[in-house]
């Protein structure tokens, strides 16, 4: 049990590569892409997890009760902030492209060459 | 506090700053005060790293921001802040850097003349991130400003908005977000392993008692950093984003980004890993590798290349395996060959960019086919491309020449020698061919480059062409400049970033070596391809024709390789992984 | 690559992997059993040092406040993009109506909705800007507040359509906003460098514990990046909203060489 977090990401991680090698649609790869990103909040709060600790906020509990690690914690909430901004990066761009081409298909657009 | 470490942080924060304030005040502008502006800026800051650099060549510059200084948290094992240290090196090629973004305005002035100034935004957060993955000496902090230099690069590639630009764009996107993914989990990893995040403290964690995660993180943050950089199989995503970005961010993405790769690799394995044998191992006997495959595989897809910018990006991609050879010595003379062929090669290939900018802007094509013989009328820029192809080809002159024969030196491979003159020839042979085709008017039948991908398209057309030319000729001007004046910089500094001894006699005498004949093998073999390239005359006989279709299965095979399906990319990286977790088990 | 070639070489790939990988797994801390130096020497020294008892708030505004600009420059240059790639082939236009499509009917929109958006909006607004204000105790923040803020707004078109809602949120408003977000933030780490300390240095009166304003400089750089949250996100659903607006004339200008 105590290795199932670690696994649990990497299983994550394979799953969303999958998904993005054999997509058909753009959007389900952006999809596959969060899939990948979820991987990683995983590994990451996991790490910083302890048991019987509460959360790193100390107003209803004095400061020195037992905590988890708040700076995992930081880090996710960076990395988020960072996955909403290419997802949209992303998302606006495959509008763009769909407008412009026609299709949504990974395996159908790739640049300076006729479509097939 | 120091003078110098006041001025440290400024050198992120001005541009982040001047950044915030053109879109604040972009709807009121006037026009061309943001070229101005960004200009302006990025000149402040190539002399404020120089002058750091050369503050930090005895001892680096270090500042902690927020205060937190060592000492704050009580014990000897955490460090609570981030801090950045501008050694010599560090410091010198976010100066370089710099010198880029600078020249890249003014090769753009008037360009993006539309109001709002976003390309100017994006530009000055791309320098800042660029700068802070120098500096910073916090590898989380090195992920943010790794992904911050990814997310504006992207919005760069997109920007034209052509159809190209945007399946581009989305190839660069997929490919180098899974990349950064990478890159989380191995700081996962690492962090569960040492319990910190400052380079320092995990190098002494991790000394003596490598294991498993140690290589585990690290093998996670060399595919990462390895895509960046753009070396076989990771660098797929190079030859679509180069072709389909403007010309003033192709001249930064080969002149700047996928350098700071290796740069940032380099970082790692000295600042992390010194003392992790079996990282050391890999890196030493297994990198090179990659960078002899990358040379390789670069030049001859180069070779078989029609659209300009297409062929400089595979140049570019087998100039950075060099790059990655120079990496994999650990050495002092291996770190100053590949700071100087940062210098050089950046210099030299931000140089050839504007001038397939210029031929955008004049005829609305960069295809050496489709141009043949029309760019008589502007022999400056074909004078120039000439002078660059052969700097690329290896001439025995200026700062690359004398960075590759350090590199040699210092890894004393065969291979990787044999490896460096190969990829040279081609590269420089191919720009050669395509300039005599564009610029004189020679030509024979075309080769394999004829099935190669293109497209028609357009830049702005109405800037004038000295402006254009003058910042691409005084790159090339730096790049002619002979390695010797860098010597006494380069010594003191390679020494700085490894803490270790002296650059060794034979290391040293390289730098300052008188030209043995075999310099000018490379470019021999590149200006006698060019020559038989043109020669070319169409198959007629039976055997000709068995001949030239032996020829093309080669360049066909990689350009079915090539094939600018992300969907392809993303597993060619997947088998990257499985080859370096088994380079890795096996050094 | 024919999807059956993909397919065998990512599991080659896998199977490559596998041995790694569950070395790697093996080698980790066991789950909940470790703990880290570094966040528990911020849990110890941080809640004196600072007076704040959001740890997490603490490492992301002040101990690790550069990984934040960082990301807040992140927000722009995503949101610069955006607006770039929507925006630039779609043209400025302020033309006050959706886009009809042939072929598909007008639904109208019940009071129900209406109503519940108003109620909903106003409530999410105010709850955005009280979990921002309070980021320093509870938990929450500049970023969290941020994007309930503009959830809110987002509410808004969902209630009062298209027409109003370009009348009520602005673009340049937003995207000022945004500037001045990340302005502030950039300044909270010059000024005290002109002050000759170290950048980011808390330079304001710390406050008590548990107490609305505390933290000193965290109270303002939580302000910056709720408001550049805030304008980012919203601009951004702005742009994607805007691509159902009706066109103006057949082309639009727009940017983009």
């Amino acid at each position: 049990m105590s290795v199932l977090p670690w696994c649990v990401a990497a299983w994550l991680f394979a799953v969303g590569i999958y998904g993005i090698a054999t997509s058909r649609h753009y959007v389900h790869l952006v999809g596959c892409l969060s899939v990948c990103q979820s991987a990683t909040y995983v590994l990451l709060l996991a790490v910083g997890f302890h048991w019987h600790a509460g959360p790193p906020i100390f107003y209803d509990h004095p400061p020195g009760t037992p905590a988890v690690d708040p700076v995992v914690q930081a880090l996710v909430l960076t990395d988020i902030v960072i996955g909403a901004t290419v997802t949209a990066l992303l998302l606006a761009i495959v509008v763009q492209a769909h407008k412009l081409s026609g299709s949504v298909d990974p395996q159908r657009l790739r640049p300076l060459r006729p479509n097939a | 506090m120091a003078p110098a470490a006041t001025f440290l942080p400024l050198a992120v924060l001005l541009p982040l700053g001047a950044a915030a304030a053109l879109l604040m005040l972009s709807h009121w502008l006037p026009p061309r005060s943001a070229d101005m502006a960004a200009t302006i800026v990025s000149l402040l800051l190539a002399v404020l790293c120089g002058w750091l650099a050369w503050r930090g060549l005895d001892q680096p510059i270090v500042h902690w921001f927020a205060g937190w200084n060592p000492a704050s948290a009580g014990r000897p094992d955490v460090r609570l802040g981030i801090s950045f240290a501008a050694d010599a090196p560090s410091a010198a090629v976010s100066a370089f850097y710099a010198l880029l973004f600078a020249a890249s305005f003014v090769f753009s002035w008037g360009y993006f003349d539309k109001v709002h100034a976003h390309f100017h935004v994006l530009m000055l957060l791309f320098l800042a991130a660029m700068i802070g993955f120098c500096l910073t000496r916090d590898l989380f902090n090195l992920f943010v400003w790794f992904e911050l230099m990814s997310i504006a690069a992207f919005a760069l590639t997109a920007y034209p908005l052509r159809e190209s630009s945007l399946e581009g764009a989305l190839n660069f996107i997929v490919t180098n977000t899974i990349a950064s993914f990478s890159m989380l989990m191995g700081i996962g990893i690492l962090y569960a392993r040492t319990g910190t995040l400052d380079f320092a403290l995990m190098a002494h964690a991790i000394a003596g008692h490598d294991g498993a995660l140690a290589a585990g993180g690290f093998c996670l943050l060399a595919v990462a950093l390895m895509t960046k950089a753009a070396i076989v199989p990771f660098h797929f995503w190079l030859s679509d984003a180069h072709a389909v970005a403007p010309s003033p961010v192709s001249v930064i993405f080969s002149g700047a980004m996928v350098s700071a790769g290796c740069f940032g690799l380099f970082k790692i394995v000295i600042g992390i890993f010194p003392l992790d044998r079996a990282v050391v191992a890999f890196v030493h006997d297994g990198l090179p590798w990659f960078g002899i495959v990358t040379a390789i595989l670069g030049g001859l897809t180069a070779w078989a290349q029609r659209h300009l910018k297409r062929l400089l990006a595979f140049s570019t991609i087998a100039h950075l395996g060099i790059v990655l050879i120079g990496v994999a010595t650990l050495t002092p003379a291996g770190e100053a060959g590949m700071l100087l062929y940062i210098g050089g090669h950046g210099l030299i290939k931000a140089a050839l960019f504007m001038i397939a900018g210029i031929l955008l802007a004049r005829f609305n094509s960069c295809d050496e086919i489709t141009l043949y013989g029309r760019g008589r009328s502007l022999w400056p820029a074909g004078l120039a491309m000439a002078v660059g192809a052969l700097l690329l080809a290896n001439a025995p002159v200026g700062l690359l020449y004398r960075a590759g024969d350090v590199i040699d030196h210092a890894i004393g491979w065969r291979t990787a020698s044999v490896a460096a003159v190969l990829s040279s020839a081609l590269t420089g042979g191919a720009l050669l061919r395509a300039a005599a085709r564009i610029f004189l008017g020679c030509s024979g039948a075309p080769g394999p480059e004829r099935n190669a991908p293109t497209e028609r398209e357009r830049e702005k057309s109405d800037r004038p062409l000295w402006l254009m030319l003058l910042p691409c000729c005084l790159l090339l001007a730096l790049a002619l400049l002979p390695a010797d004046l860098l010597e006494p910089f380069l010594r003191r500094a390679a020494r700085t970033l490894l803490a270790s001894s002296n650059m060794d006699a034979a290391a040293t005498a390289a730098l300052r070596q008188t030209l043995p004949a075999s310099a000018f093998l490379a470019p021999g073999l590149a200006v006698g391809l060019a020559f038989l390239s043109l020669m070319r005359r169409r198959p007629v006989s039976r055997i000709a024709r068995a001949a030239a279709r032996l020829e093309m299965l080669p360049f066909r095979g990689l350009d079915i390789l090539h094939s600018g399906f992300v969907t392809d990319y993303v597993v060619w990286m997947a088998l990257g992984l499985g080859a370096i977790a088994m380079v890795f088990s096996l050094t | 690559m024919r999807i059956r070639f993909r397919a065998a070489a990512l599991a080659a790939s896998a199977a490559a992997l596998f041995p790694a990988a569950w070395a790697v797994i093996a080698a980790m801390p066991p789950f909940g059993e470790h703990v880290s130096p570094y966040g528990a020497a911020v849990n110890a020294v941080v809640p004196a040092a600072r007076h704040v008892s959001n740890m997490v708030a603490a490492v992301n505004f002040d101990l690790r406040g550069l990984d934040t600009l960082g990301e807040e420059s992140m927000l722009l240059c995503a949101v610069t993009g955006t607006v770039v790639l929507l925006r630039g082939a779609r043209g400025e236009g302020t033309s006050g109506s959706a886009v009809r499509l042939p072929g598909r009917a007008i639904a109208q929109r019940s009071d129900a909705t209406i109503l519940v958006c108003r109620f909903a909006a106003t409530l999410l607004f105010f709850f955005g800007v009280y979990v921002a204000l309070h980021g320093l105790v509870t938990p929450g923040g500049g970023f969290q507040g941020g994007v309930i803020i503009a959830s809110g707004l987002l509410l808004l078109y969902l209630g009062e359509g298209y027409a109003h809602w370009r009348s009520i949120v602005r673009g340049r408003i937003l995207s000022f906003l945004e500037g001045a977000g990340a302005l502030l933030f950039v300044l909270v780490g010059a000024i005290p460098l002109a002050l000759g300390k170290a950048a980011f240095r808390n330079i304001l009166p710390l406050g008590t514990l548990r107490d609305l304003y505390a933290g000193g400089t965290m109270v303002v750089v939580n302000a910056a990046v709720a408001c550049a949250v805030a304008g980012g996100f919203t601009l951004i659903l702005l742009e994607f909203m805007e691509e159902t607006r009706a066109p103006e004339t057949e082309r639009e200008p727009g940017e983009g060489g």
